[in-house]
């Protein structure tokens, strides 16, 4: 089975994000750069997926400049087969629409049987790429999955998610979409010989050109980007424990309107 | 939390030190700086996910001997389990033996990774790759077979068994006996105490190094020969046989590193233990365990870079924090506003103080990998450049050891110092980090034992040449540099810190021509730590003129992060040189003097107290 793994570099967790000299854009210098945590879950489920059926090709797919490549290397160390890499001065500036054509192009030309990504980059948290992939291309998607498996002969996916008190669960007949939650399953570390081994394997360059695609105007622009307030200070409330709960009850109706 | 300056390792490797040199030649050519930065990067995430989150609550739980087994803290057998899939410590392996074949340079960084997030369990590891080590070296081909693969995929942990009772820094005075059975297997008995990891739970078997001596063999150090005494016996097939009679008597309550399990073994005590010569070869014990020493002895080193670092990060985000007192240049105003310590002269002595002093060492031991890399890489091209290089291995790796492991219990101790009470109590980690760091001094043979290997072998083996070397390098340096604006007077002051090296050396080699060995043992301390300082402030300069200290504020071209990171690497190199550096002088008058008031004094002028 061939499965495609859409994933995007984000700046790590820990970094704190400043605003660059053009106020819509963050300032990138000395950002460390990873695969978004959601992705990882979907590179991890797809190599599970294979190794599973003992036979199957993992390719991950990635759209955005140059340093994309070391987030592919390491999908390539943790086990994907080879990678794909939307590597365009024409997608500068992509927004969610565009980077779903540029990957419904690349997918129709894969067909692989099964697409996986995270259910959201952590960035800016739209979650919008995937939803649009499977409309563009038709197909069957489905959204913060934390379990799944595929029948033996491959024609469909059973697919699970957490709801508040129960669990939802989807047959999708493949080709299908699943976006990865939290959950799903524990992405391994790049062992050292995946890591020497991914110098092997390809990462191809494909071009807007390539897939019959011209640049187009962005239908979503970023007007400008602000900090988000500082936290006002805690509060500690002071006296004996009768007192200090009474009126830490008053708080919470009160003043916060939490209870 | 364990806290790694990456950034700062990465200049380290790649600015300075040029590690990326080594991919050229052919030894390292399968290699290549992106996948070094990706088991880097591997590396820190293994020790900040899952080692990191051990340290602390295995230095509170400890070891456990039950029914003659020792348990490990809980999430050890985990951690074990993952680290081997991982594949790091097969890193500097060669790829013959089943390894990676990497440099040491870039290993000398995945060691300090792990062990900074947690010293104890990475005793485990370290103690198995240093014996795997030994025996790809000297061990025969079907002995390699039988025990190098499962001790590189972790089915074997590996030991160190050199110190008895009555044999600690006097290896010669080993007294375990081994009688001849047949082919090179013998028939072990005695007593073995202090041995790290002498037994765990980790791993299906434990592989054990023993020194012992043949029946029949002279007295010393050259009557020894060295013995792989597997836990449970090992078929020549690979298959698990009986257990070897290999029994744990007990194990050590101590200060520190107290997830690592310090064993007295018993061999032999039902007559039933057999042990395999290493390499079929009798009477070489010593110099085989050498290859294993020489390789601990830097770990130990490192193991002091590490942690020393781990506490000066933790300072320093504690410093940054913590509001006490206001600003001396309001100090007659009450309300003025708290600020962050790290305002603080005092505290920001301190810390530049531990940044010099980590980022030096740090250098130091990059540098002596890189000459055991190159000299390995070279040997077969190059003899005279190999010969140059493995001096300066030979030279170095009691320095490493020994002023590392000392300097890391001082940065602790300043660590605590920095954070106040708060330092001083388990909620933060610096208190473990002291009681961790002392042991660096002691293991490995004591620091005393390094500075007399410095005095009395490394300083004359090869004509003396490795010292001579060594300073020519530093007299380039200061040749070169000596007129540098705004560093000028600090390098010319490493020059003369190099020069009075040099007399302490002369007065050496005078008190060994005069018969005062007494003088000589009671210096050599000192002189290692001339050696040590000299070395690394001339690291540090060099590591501030790379960072190109030259440039006088931030500007487009340099961005604010980079212009601070230079500034820090200029300042590093000053406070060394002003503060730390001019105690060499101290040391040099004290030596050339002649001073003997430690030897002079009677044992009754110590006190009279009993
Ligand atoms: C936690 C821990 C783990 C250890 N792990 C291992 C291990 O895995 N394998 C192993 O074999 N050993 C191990 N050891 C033993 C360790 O290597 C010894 O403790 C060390 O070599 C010192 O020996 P000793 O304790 O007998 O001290 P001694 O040799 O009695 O030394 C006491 C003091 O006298 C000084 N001294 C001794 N001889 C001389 C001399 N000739 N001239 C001048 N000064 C001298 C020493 O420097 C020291 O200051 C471990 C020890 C500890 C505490």
């Amino acid at each position: 089975m061939k499965i495609l793994v859409a994933i995007k570099q984000v700046p790590d967790t820990a970094t704190q994000v400043k605003i660059g000299a053009d106020p819509r854009a963050i300032d990138t210098a000395g950002i460390t750069w990873i695969v978004s945590p959601y992705d990882e879950f979907a590179v991890e489920e797809a190599l599970r997926v294979k190794e599973k059926r003992g036979q199957g090709e993992v390719v991950a797919v990635s759209l955005g400049p140059d340093r994309v490549k070391e987030a592919l290397r390491s999908c390539l160390a943790m086990g994907c087969d080879r990678a794909i890499h939307l590597n365009d001065p024409a997608w500068n500036g992509a927004d969610t629409l565009a980077t779903a054509k540029a990957l419904a192009a690349v997918i129709k030309q894969e067909a692989p049987q099964l697409v996986l990504s995270g259910r959201q980059a952590i960035d800016d948290d739209m979650g919008a790429v995937t939803a649009q992939l499977a409309e563009l291309l038709g197909w069957p998607c489905a959204y913060w999955i934390m379990e799944e498996a595929i029948d033996a002969d491959g024609k469909t996916v059973r697919a699970a998610r957490q709801m508040e008190g129960g669990v939802e669960v989807f047959d999708l007949p493949l080709p299908a979409i699943l976006a990865a939650q939290k959950g799903l399953n524990e992405p391994r570390y790049p062992t050292l010989k995946g890591i020497m081994g991914a110098k092997k394997k390809e990462i191809r360059d494909v071009k807007a050109a390539d897939l019959g695609l011209a640049a187009e105007p962005a239908q979503l622009s970023i007007v400008g980007l602000e900090a988000p307030p500082p936290r006002p200070p805690g509060r500690v409330i002071q006296g004996d424990v009768p007192t200090a709960v009474k009126e830490l009850v008053r708080a919470l109706r009160e003043d916060a309107k939490a209870i | 939390m364990y806290k790694a300056d990456l950034r700062a390792i990465r200049f380290t490797l790649y600015e300075h030190l040029k590690v990326q040199r080594l991919f050229e030649l052919e030894t390292y050519a399968h290699l290549s700086r992106e996948e070094c930065d990706a088991i880097i990067d591997q590396c820190f995430r293994f020790a900040t996910e899952v080692t990191g989150p051990l340290n602390a609550s295995g230095d509170r739980t400890g070891c456990r001997l039950a029914d003659g087994r020792v348990s490990t803290p809980p999430g050890f057998k985990e951690a074990w389990k993952k680290l081997f899939e991982l594949g790091l410590m097969s890193f500097t392996i060669p790829v013959k033996a089943g390894g990676f074949g990497g440099p040491h340079a870039i290993g000398v960084i995945l060691a300090e990774l792990q062990s900074g997030a947690n010293t104890a369990f990475n005793m485990y590891p370290g103690l198995t790759h240093g014996a795997a080590d030994l025996l790809e070296h000297c061990a025969l081909p079907e002995d390699q077979q039988r025990f190098l693969p499962p001790m590189l995929d972790g089915r074997f942990a590996g030991t160190m068994c050199l110190t008895e009772p009555h044999a600690g820094s006097d290896v010669g005075a080993t007294r375990t006996r081994a009688r001849h059975l047949e082919g090179n297997v013998y028939a072990l008995s005695g007593t073995k105490c202090f041995i790290s990891s002498g037994d765990h739970d980790l791993s299906e078997n434990i592989v054990h190094l023993v020194l012992a001596r043949i029946e029949g063999a002279p007295a010393g150090t050259k009557g020894l020969s060295l013995f792989i005494v597997p836990k449970i016996w090992v078929n020549e097939d690979g298959s698990l046989g009986a257990p070897n009679d290999v029994a744990t008597a007990s194990i050590e309550h101590k200060l520190g590193i107290k997830a690592s399990a310090t064993a007295v073994l018993n061999f032999g005590e039902n007559g039933r233990c057999r042990g395999i010569l290493v390499g079929g070869r009798p009477h070489e014990g010593m110099r085989q365990m050498f290859r294993m020493m020489n390789g601990a002895r830097i770990a130990v080193g490192v193991q002091g870079i590490a942690v020393a670092s781990a506490a000066y990060l933790n300072a320093l985000a504690y410093a940054r924090e913590r509001l006490q007192g206001s600003s001396v240049r309001h100090f007659k105003d009450p309300t003025a506003p708290r600020v962050p310590i790290i305002e603080h002269a005092d505290i920001r002595r301190m810390l530049l103080e531990m940044k010099a002093k980590v980022e030096g060492m740090r250098t130091l031991a990059v540098k002596l990998a890189l000459h055991a890399d190159l000299a390995a890489a070279l040997a077969a091209t190059d003899e005279g450049q190999a010969a140059y290089h493995e001096g300066q291995v030979d030279l170095l790796t009691p320095v490493v050891k020994a002023y590392c492991a000392d300097q890391a219990f001082r940065i602790c101790e300043m660590a605590i110092q920095i954070y106040g009470g708060a330092g001083y109590v388990q909620d933060h980690p610096v208190e473990q980090y002291l009681r961790d760091a002392k042991i660096f001094s002691i293991y490995e043979g004591t620091n005393h034992i390094q500075a007399l290997d410095l005095v009395a072998r490394k300083l004359q083996s090869r004509g003396g040449e490795n010292l001579t070397a060594f300073l020519k390098e530093i007299g380039g340096f200061v040749a070169e540099h000596g007129a540098r604006p705004g560093l000028a007077a600090e390098v010319r002051a490493l020059g003369e810190a190099a020069a009075a090296l040099q007399r302490a050396a002369g007065a050496l080699l005078e008190f060994f021509m005069g018969g005062k060995l007494d003088q000589v043992t009671m210096v050599a301390n000192a002189f290692l730590e001339i050696v040590a300082e000299v070395t690394i402030a001339h690291l540090l300069l060099e590591a501030a003129v790379v960072a190109g200290a030259g440039h006088g504020a931030a500007d487009d071209e340099h961005g604010q992060e980079e212009f601070d990171f230079a500034r820090g690497k200029a300042m590093a190199a000053k406070h060394f040189v002003n503060y730390v550096l001019p105690g060499v002088h101290t040391k040099v008058s004290a030596i050339t003097g002649g001073d003997r008031s430690a030897l002079d004094i009677p044992d009754g002028g110590f006190s009279t107290a009993r």
